[in-house]
């Protein structure tokens, strides 16, 4: 499987199973287009008739380029075949059984009244609570124990709004550094945090243990101020941008990302892009809205529209800025084309609800945190681990071969399936598929892969 | 006349054979925690690539 795109005024061919990426003139462009399906005496005959005005582009020419595509699909780099489907639960199987990261719901509380919160304003449609110490103590155990041969084993501090809790953090991170060296394991710690309560000790704190630090800002004052607001109703945006700058300034090229929300408010989110690299920021996330198509945050088909422009635009805009000398990153256009996941990754996804799981307050897992809250979906606790196995059993057969709507696209290996809440909310299925943000991914991808050729031909 | 420049990427067949180690990031765990991908993921194992 192919697939052929033009943007940015490159012709991009990506032949979907070997993960190949081809820049191609215009010729090669209709050549593979109709390759699969026509014989070599139609194809040179239809484009010697459509070239006929170019000088440069004779029957010859046109063999030519046909015999250049005939050897990349012999070499393996052009209309591949999936060989993958049959191998992708065994794929998934290889890690059954472990646990690589845990999401910790720090406090279900937050000091912020986002409407459009997920969580429901941190209690996720339950009792307000802060994490004990001995709650996540255990957890960090129960990880531990559960991590095999993973070296690597990555705790995100979350929320609500973790600063809430942050005492416990500091005794948290401080009990995992002082048993890595025993059982040979490494803690990634990251925070997702509002910026409330950022002072100098969370800075400290922060620059010091956290391999990334989430940041949450919307873009431009007025749009983050519309659902980011404090219990009396004031934006947060002047409160906490000082202290996201200062944050970042000391974190001195560790990893952080500033991540904003889009909503029907801003389907033109280019402009808050454009508002953080202004207040210094070049870390950047932002994240089409997840709602219900009633809720007034939703985005709508006319927005959807406005987005798919807005992402290559943004495309466009970090190919100028990489000109001036004055690069940033967007999270959704991160790719490494030599060195990415492995099939394996491609295939399995996240990991929710197999090898990440999120701990509430009270000790209780679910498969990811955008489940915490809907009871039917708790596998268990971290005292007596996984004993709903039905529901870890949906999760872990979850691969991208598994979702029906997935064989056939061309992003697939790219996405790996999607989000599994996301799937289940706009279907009712963990195996469904998200199909709004499927149709935005694909836009990501193509742009993200423009901006990578961009920059490798630069390169060469 | 070259009508084909091929971009060097990992070859994802022969990932097939030798990925799979398990160490690399969860996806959702790094910066989004709405919607997954895994386009952006690094690979950890250093020597398969």
């Amino acid at each position: 499987m192919i697939h052929q795109y033009q943007l940015g005024g490159y012709n991009i061919v990506l032949d979907i199973c070997s993960g190949a990426v081809h820049v191609v003139d215009e010729l090669a462009y209709d050549v593979i287009a109709r390759f699969q399906n026509e014989s070599r005496e139609a194809i040179v005959a239809a484009l010697t008739e459509k070239y006929h005005e170019n000088d440069e582009i004779t029957p010859q020419e046109i063999e030519a380029c046909y015999d250049q595509i005939k050897q990349l699909k012999a070499a393996g780099k052009l209309f591949t075949e999936d060989t993958f489907a049959p191998m992708a639960g065994d794929l998934k199987a290889k890690t059954s059984g472990v646990i690589k990261a845990l999401c910790l719901h720090i406090a279900h509380t937050c000091n912020l009244n986002c409407s459009y919160c997920f969580a429901s304003q941190g209690k996720y449609h339950g009792d307000r609570a802060l994490m004990s110490f001995e709650v996540g103590k255990r957890a960090l155990d129960f990880l531990i124990e559960h991590s095999g041969s993973r070296h690597n084993l990555e705790v995100d501090f979350f929320g609500g709004e973790p600063l809430m809790n942050f005492e416990v953090v500091k005794q948290l991170v401080a009990y995992a550094r002082s048993i890595e060296e025993k059982y040979n394991k490494h803690f990634r710690f990251t925070l997702t945090t509002n910026g409330v309560l950022i002072d100098d000790d969370v800075i400290d704190f922060a620059n010091r243990e956290m391999s990334n630090v989430v940041l949450s800002l919307d873009g431009r004052k007025e749009v983050h101020d519309r659902y980011r607001v404090d219990y009396a109703g004031n934006g947060s945006w002047e409160r906490i941008v000082p202290k996201f700058q200062k944050l970042v300034e000391a974190r001195e090229g560790k990893n952080y990302y500033m991540r904003g929300t889009f909503t029907h408010a801003n389907p033109d989110f280019l402009a808050d892009i454009r508002t953080m690299l202004d207040l210094g920021f070049t870390e950047l996330s932002m994240e089409p809205v997840v709602a219900a198509a009633d809720d007034p945050a939703a985005l709508t088909e006319a927005d959807k529209a406005v987005v798919m422009e807005q992402y290559e635009k943004l495309a466009e805009l970090m190919l100028e800025r990489d000109k001036e000398g004055k690069p940033f990153t967007f999270y959704h256009y991160m790719i490494d084309l030599k060195g990415g996941p492995c099939i394996y990754k491609r295939i399995s996804g996240c990991g929710s609800g197999t090898e990440y799981m999120a701990v509430t307050p009270w000790g209780d897992l679910y498969p990811c945190h955008q489940f915490v809250g809907d009871e039917k979906f708790k596998l268990g606790d971290i005292w007596h681990g996984v004993e709903n196995h039905a529901i870890q059993d949906e999760f872990a057969g979850c691969n991208v071969y598994a979702r029906e709507e997935c064989r056939d696209c061309w992003a697939r290996l790219y996405c790996s399936g999607g989000c599994a809440a996301n799937a289940y909310h706009a279907t009712g299925s963990v195996r469904g598929v998200y199909a709004q943000g499927c149709d935005l991914f694909r836009k990501r991808m193509e742009c993200a892969i423009m901006v990578a050729v961009a920059r490798e031909l630069a390169a060469q | 006349m070259k009508h084909i420049n091929t971009i060097e990427t990992r070859d994802l067949c022969e990932s097939a054979k030798k990925g799979g180690c398990g160490e690399c990031q969860t996806s959702c765990q790094s910066a989004c925690k709405t919607s997954c991908g895994i386009a952006n993921q690094a690979c950890e194992k250093k020597e398969s690539k």
